[in-house]
């Protein structure tokens, strides 16, 4: 995926810039290094994707640990975050579409939903066709919308080890609702800590995992 | 417990824990809202992921006092963020103050937050599709791309085609061409063949013997049939170049009958027994009058009978007629040898007989079929065969009852005079002629009256007084001449102007420049003299002068006269005939047209230009056709001649436009009308 990697320092570089707009609360400053110092640079979607956001999200996690920011600052953040997201997914170029249907969601009570909109821009950008169901997600939503949507496959999100158990739950309601041949994956920062038990087909994180993973669990060779 | 109202209220609380977070005292606050006592674990509060935030606040407090650090707890059984102040209190103890952040407060951050997710997930939607315009577009820019190149391919094919299409046009006008030149060649050798053994079998030198008489005969059907293949040729070469003419008259489907039944009964052949065959021409159920050329019917059907009586030995040869709505249809059946359905396409091809013991006894051009298919598309219709090998064969001329140009023709005479345009009386026996003024006149202002013949145009004549008249000089006879005259004596007709046009050839072109007949070889003995009766006075040796550089042509001549009346005078080349003109002023001349050493027209210019030779009558006779650069200079001398071939739109219109403008014309006056 990654064709135009750019060179790591320069990649940190604009990590470093875009965190500093982002603490200031500047989206404008913040969309701006995206796009005009990194797409329009040469620098691939994928790369300013996980390279800049994802790494500067993971820092501001660190910085409200260390309490250098406020939970409000870091709901800013995240804020900018998840715009920024949105611009980078209309400055990609989505690859020919494969006709396989993903449903991505956060699980019920997680609130972090940028993990789970990074794996779905992803995986649109790949070529699948994805349902994003976004943060806190209930049981209920979640069989309803694979009821009306039919995916071929169904991506779960949890941040928070907190929300395993909710993780859990989602995956055995998935299993005993109607298709229970639906291939299930799940994935989150919680899913690595943990040596919780899942009834999923398989589970990843990094986003080009996911999107190998979900090609493979589809039945489309990579 | 019992609480205060301010404790109850309260979302503050302190207490004091140990190093490792191990409460050693707290207030009813602490006790309330994180549910704890006197030695629980402040960890055990922690919501899942945060301890080690926990962690850090008691061993910094230790050193420096701590402020708004936030921790995720679970307040009142559920997470909830609060706020800490920690310092040292004495060794080992810390005193920690907390404030729980207002529930509302996180739940309308987590409400924007959701909103903004709802929002962003529109933007990606709208970026989606966007992106699906985009790959739509791209993807139909590169099916134009594709389009375009093979439309490029097309256009090249078009053009290699239309390379074809004109070389194939030109091979076939070369060959139009060599064969009519060819056939005109064959034709003066066969002349002086027929008219050579014509005089010996009329014992005109002398009787000769059976023997002789035989071999004579011979030699003259030998002459004959070569000169009906080189006739068919040049029908067919004409009918493939479209230079053949319609003639379309109306006539009677019965008397049409009538007069082949009379022409073709001598084709039956005498068998010495008796005939075998039977001809036999059913009569028309109804004699309705079709609208064609009855000469290229005629013709068709001539050649399907005479073919039918060649291949059948005994039986009958039918010919049936009927009209079916608009469409006249001619069968020719005969019993016989038939056709293999394999030659249908093969008999129509020229010179594509099939073989057979019959057909190498029987003889014929080989192309009196493809002549007669093309005569039938010429009228507009198809000819067909069916048949079966060994029993007979039904040839099917289906042709329009009335040919599409007369039916054209009809309705632009049944057309109502137009006040506003002035009429053209348009003296025109050719059809398409007649639409190609009605389409260049109508658009300048002038209506279009067509006159087929010169009888219809004295009577249109006599009923409407035209802005002019466009005469076309017709092939048949003096007429066109007469009536030309005619309206110029005429005191209530000598000022319409009359333009005169047509066709540039040497027989027009001839008369113009005052030539008094136009006849083509072979000259017919009897209409020669029929001729020279009428121009001589009678009772009188009258002169003939014969120009002509064809030594065997002469001596035809000289023998067809010898028994008459004529004294002949001979004269081999342009000059000496002039002079011998001059000399002699005989009472007719037959100028050949082609001599080596000057024209037939530059024999006529000195004739016509001198007084003494003005008056003498002058007929050319020609065998010999017309090439261009004889065209060309044609069309350079003439002036009030236009030619048909080179009868542009403009060149029309401005000729007549002048034309009426010296007759003080214009083309916005009412035309009176004259009973």
């Amino acid at each position: 995926m990654e064709v135009h990697a750019a060179p790591g320092d320069e990649l940190a570089q604009l990590r470093a810039r875009y965190l500093r707009a982002q603490l200031a609360g500047d989206l404008d400053d913040a969309l701006r290094l995206l796009i005009e110092d990194g797409v329009h640079r040469g620098m691939s979607v994928p790369a300013l994707q996980r390279g800049v956001l994802r790494e500067a999200q993971l820092e501001i996690g660190r910085l409200w640990q260390e309490n250098q920011i406020s939970v409000a600052q870091e709901h800013m953040a995240t804020a900018i975050s998840n715009t920024a997201l949105s611009y980078l997914y209309e400055a990609a170029s989505r690859a020919p579409s494969n006709g396989k249907r993903v449903l991505v969601s956060c699980v019920e009570g997680e609130l972090h939903e940028f993990p789970a909109r990074l794996v779905a821009d992803g995986l649109d950008l790949a070529g699948f066709e994805v349902h994003y169901l976004g943060a806190n997600v209930s049981q209920e939503r979640l069989l309803e919308a694979v009821a009306a949507e039919q995916p071929d496959l169904v991506a779960l999100s949890a941040t928070m080890s907190f929300n395993l158990s909710a993780l859990q739950n989602a995956v055995r309601t998935l299993r005993e609702s109607a298709d229970k041949q639906l291939p299930i994956m799940v994935g989150g920062a919680a899913c690595s800590s943990s040596g919780v038990e899942l009834d999923a087909d398989a589970s990843a994180t990094e986003v080009a995992d996911v999107i190998h993973t979900a090609k493979q669990l589809v039945g489309i060779s990579a | 417990m019992t609480l205060s109202f301010s404790e109850e209220c309260s979302r503050e609380l302190s207490l004091v824990c140990d190093s490792d977070g191990t409460i050693l005292q707290l207030d009813k606050r602490a006790e309330r809202i994180l549910g704890v006592q006197v030695g629980s674990e402040l960890r055990a509060c922690m919501v899942a992921g945060s301890e080690d935030k926990l962690k850090t606040m008691l061993s910094e407090a230790r050193n420096t006092p701590l402020r708004n650090w936030e921790l995720a707890l679970l307040a009142f059984g559920k997470p909830a963020t609060l706020s800490f102040c920690a310092r040292a209190a004495e060794p080992h103890k810390l005193e920690l103050h907390a404030l729980v952040l207002p529930d509302n407060y996180g739940e309308t951050v987590e409400h924007l937050s959701s909103t903004m997710s709802q929002m962003l997930g529109l933007h990606r939607e709208i970026s989606r599709q966007k992106k699906e315009l985009e790959t739509k577009t791209h993807e139909l820019l590169k099916t134009n791309r594709e389009l375009d190149e093979s439309n490029r391919g097309v256009l090249s094919l078009h053009a290699e085609l239309a390379d074809k299409a004109e070389s194939l046009r030109h091979s076939a006008e070369v060959r139009g061409r060599v064969v009519a030149n060819v056939s005109h060649e064959f034709r003066t050798p066969l002349h002086t063949i027929l008219g050579l053994s014509r005089l010996l079998l009329d014992a005109s030198d002398g009787p000769l013997t059976d023997e002789q008489q035989k071999q004579i005969r011979f030699i003259r059907s030998s002459a004959e049939e070569l000169s009906a293949l080189v006739n068919d040729m040049l029908d067919l070469s004409k009918a493939e170049s479209g230079k053949m003419l319609l003639r379309v008259n109306p006539f009677g489907l019965h008397d049409m009958i009538s007069s082949l039944r009379g022409q073709l009964r001598p084709l039956v052949p005498l068998a010495p027994n008796g005939t075998d065959v039977e001809l036999v021409f059913e009569e028309p159920s109804t004699d309705a009058t079709l609208e064609t050329d009855q000469g290229k019917v005629a013709q068709v059907l001539r050649n399907l009978v005479s073919n039918a009586l060649k291949f059948t030995e005994r039986g009958e040869v039918r010919v049936s007629v009927g009209v079916e709505g608009d469409t006249a249809h001619f069968a020719v059946s005969d019993t016989g040898i038939g056709i293999g359905a394999a030659d249908y396409a093969h008999i129509f091809e020229e010179f594509g007989q099939v073989d057979s013991p019959l057909q190498a006894k029987v003889k014929g051009t080989g192309l009196g079929l493809p002549l007669s298919r093309k005569l039938a598309e010429l009228l507009g219709g198809t000819l067909q065969v069916e048949s079966e090998l060994g029993k007979g064969s039904t040839f099917r001329l289906s042709i329009p009852a009335c040919h599409p140009e007369a039916h054209e023709i009809k309705q632009l005479e049944a057309r109502p005079l137009d006040p506003e345009k002035a009429p053209v009386l348009v003296v025109e026996d050719d059809r398409k002629t007649i639409f190609i003024y009605e389409k260049y006149l109508a658009n300048a202002g002038f209506q279009v009256v067509p006159a087929r013949n010169i009888d219809h145009a004295r009577n249109l004549l006599r009923q409407l007084r035209p802005a002019a008249i466009v005469l076309d000089i017709m092939l048949d006879g003096e007429t066109s001449w007469n009536f030309l005259a005619e309206v110029k004596r005429d005191p209530r007709t000598h000022e319409i102007p009359v333009l005169v046009v047509t066709v540039t050839n040497k027989e027009q072109k001839a008369r113009a420049l005052g030539a008094d007949e136009f006849w083509l070889k072979p000259v017919d003995q009897d209409r020669l003299l029929r001729k020279l009766r009428a121009l001589s006075r009678p009772g009188s040796s009258a002169k003939v002068l014969v120009i002509d550089d064809d030594d065997r042509a002469r001596y035809l001549m000289r023998k067809y006269l010898e028994k008459e009346p004529y004294s002949l005078l001979e004269a081999a080349t342009g000059p000496e005939g002039i002079t011998c003109a001059r000399e002699q002023r005989p009472d007719v001349i037959l100028l050949d047209f082609l001599l080596r050493d000057m024209t037939a027209f530059d024999v006529l210019d000195d004739l016509k230009g001198d007084p003494r030779t003005r008056g003498i009558p002058v007929v050319i006779i020609t065998s010999h056709m017309l090439d261009a650069t004889e065209r060309q200079r044609l069309a350079a001398e003439t002036e009030v001649i236009l030619s048909k071939a080179s009868l542009s739109r403009e060149l029309a219109i401005h000729r007549i436009r002048d034309a009426l403008q010296k007759a003080g014309v214009s083309k916005w006056s009412t035309p009176g009308v004259e009973h």
